[in-house]
């Protein structure tokens, strides 16, 4: 075994350490009975439940609703915003006016929207997308233009001196300099959206993690919310794990713009 | 540009043809706006709804920043935190709202629970990555100058990390104010969100936009009352220490 993947297994083991003190304590604390299994039922149960819900494929059925629904909202809204940011923040004149309202926008991202989707499209995944749409749409868009407009004019004069035309200008210069502000907003976009997501799949919606956890408290299913809720982090730290850090190592880190800390 | 919007609504809202409560013109919500404060019931929601919120604030700002500054002093006991902070502030209050909704009820707590817990993690969070990223640098040139343990935390740490903590507590409370509106929708018990999601059973499409219009107003004066000058007076002044 080289160094270099000792260090990563070591790391990994590392990283667990915390997970495994505190499944511990949760056992502890429940096979101790100081708490009544109604509330907080002992791992074993959760990890059951869970067993059972992948067994007979409902985990699963709800897991790939979820994501499809957020892959849905990305697909749906990220090329658009970006598209628009680079368009509007081209234009000095709009760019000024147009700010402020997507930023009125980004601060009304997510669940409020809920009332309205329902009243325009019913319960259900139009409702949601809508919900989605408004929530990443905004915070991609209000990003890329704040990014395209921030790329200081220098380096746009240099390619013009250089013969450069307004299309290099733009591929060459103000999409990659807006990237790291770009994927900042989508790193919020998709954090915004998937809260918003699991609160709209309470309410609106008859599948999805968001479903599971609700429904289940319904019925003072402990187990199965836990279920739910362990699931929901995981796959946010996978989210993390193989979308949002490779891309903002290529952007952001690349740039300089960001510690990696600790 | 406002007045512009407004005016391509109020002609939408009169030419389409569609019912009132889908889209009501902008005089409605208007109307809305002054008998639901005639009533009292707006100033009465949007007082529940900032107390909750401003609590949160409070409560991040005096538990959460100094457990995670206390967590980033050790390299050791950060590296230990760092996964499970990272878990906890990835899972939103909302998702912890059906367990709590077993535990608490439906009712005040169970809100204000699952909204400072949405607030607490990304706080303690980012305070935790301030410190770390802090060059050690500073640390030891006040230590060779023969500075105390509680001198460098308050001359260099925590300055070091204050722009850290800053971006904690607004993306905390950007999060947290979701989480709020969310969960007085789910439990009920007043508030904004509780206003809009009502409204939505009766069909009444012009409070919702009302309701809407001030959540995001609101959340824009906290940003700038309360955030940004937080923000500007730490990263502009100390932005770049960090590297």
């Amino acid at each position: 075994m080289t160094s270099v993947a000792m260090t990563s297994v070591a790391r990994t083991l590392r990283g667990a350490a915390p997970f495994v003190v505190l499944l511990a304590a949760w056992a502890i604390v429940t096979r101790a009975g100081f708490v009544s299994p109604l509330f907080l039922p002992p791992p074993s149960d959760v990890l059951r439940v869970a067993w059972e819900q992948a067994l007979d494929g409902s985990l699963w059925i709800n897991l790939a609703a979820s994501l499809g629904r957020v892959l849905l909202g990305i697909v749906v809204s990220v090329p658009l915003a970006v598209a628009l940011g680079v368009v509007v923040g081209l234009n000095r004149r709009l760019a000024p006016v147009v700010e402020p309202i997507v930023g009125f926008f980004n601060a009304l991202s997510g669940i409020a929207w809920l009332p309205l989707a329902i009243t325009w499209f019913g319960l259900g995944w139009a409702s949601v997308t809508f919900i989605m749409f408004n929530t990443i749409f905004f915070l991609v868009f209000f990003n890329t233009l704040v990014g395209v407009r921030t790329v200081p004019r220098i380096f746009e004069q240099a390619v013009r001196t250089m013969g450069g035309s307004r299309r290099h200008v733009i591929l060459q210069v103000l999409i990659p300099g807006a990237m790291p502000s770009i994927v900042t907003g989508l790193r919020l976009a998709i954090g915004f959206g998937w809260r918003a997501l699991i609160a709209a799949e309470m309410i609106a919606t008859s599948t999805g993690l968001g479903f599971l956890i609700y429904n289940a408290a319904n019925f003072h299913q402990s187990d199965t919310i836990l279920v739910g809720i362990i699931t929901i982090g995981l796959l946010w730290l996978l989210t993390d794990r193989l979308l949002l850090q490779p891309l903002e190592r290529r952007t952001i880190e690349r740039w300089g713009l960001v510690s990696n800390a600790p | 540009m406002l007045g512009g919007g407004a005016a391509v609504w109020a002609a939408a809202a009169a030419l389409l043809p569609l019912p009132d409560y889908y889209l009501p013109p902008p005089t409605a919500v208007l109307a809305a706006f002054v008998e639901l404060v005639a009533k009292g019931i707006l100033p009465a929601y949007v007082g529940e709804s900032l107390r909750r919120i401003l609590l949160a604030a409070v409560f991040g700002l005096v538990v959460g920043v100094p457990i995670g500054v206390l967590l980033g002093m050790s390299r050791r006991v950060a590296d230990f935190f760092y996964p499970i902070l990272n878990f906890f502030q990835s899972v939103s209050g909302v998702a912890w709202l059906p367990l709590m909704l077993v535990w608490f009820g439906f009712g005040e707590r169970t809100i204000l629970i699952a909204v400072n817990y949405t607030v607490l993690f990304p706080v303690i969070f980012n305070a935790l990555l301030g410190v770390r990223s802090v060059p050690p640098l500073y640390v030891n040139a006040l230590r060779t100058l023969g500075a105390g343990r509680w001198r460098i935390v308050t001359d260099v740490v925590v300055p070091g990390a204050l722009p850290s903590i800053a971006t904690g507590l607004r993306l905390g409370l950007a999060y947290g104010w979701r989480a709020l509106i969310a969960a007085e929708m789910l439990v009920g018990a007043h508030g904004l969100g509780f206003m809009i999601f009502n409204a939505q059973n009766f069909h009444l499409t012009a409070r919702i936009m009302l309701g809407m219009a001030i959540i995001g107003a609101l959340w824009l004066l906290l940003d700038y009352f309360l955030l940004r000058p937080i923000e500007e007076a730490t990263i502009a002044r100390w932005g770049l220490v960090q590297r």
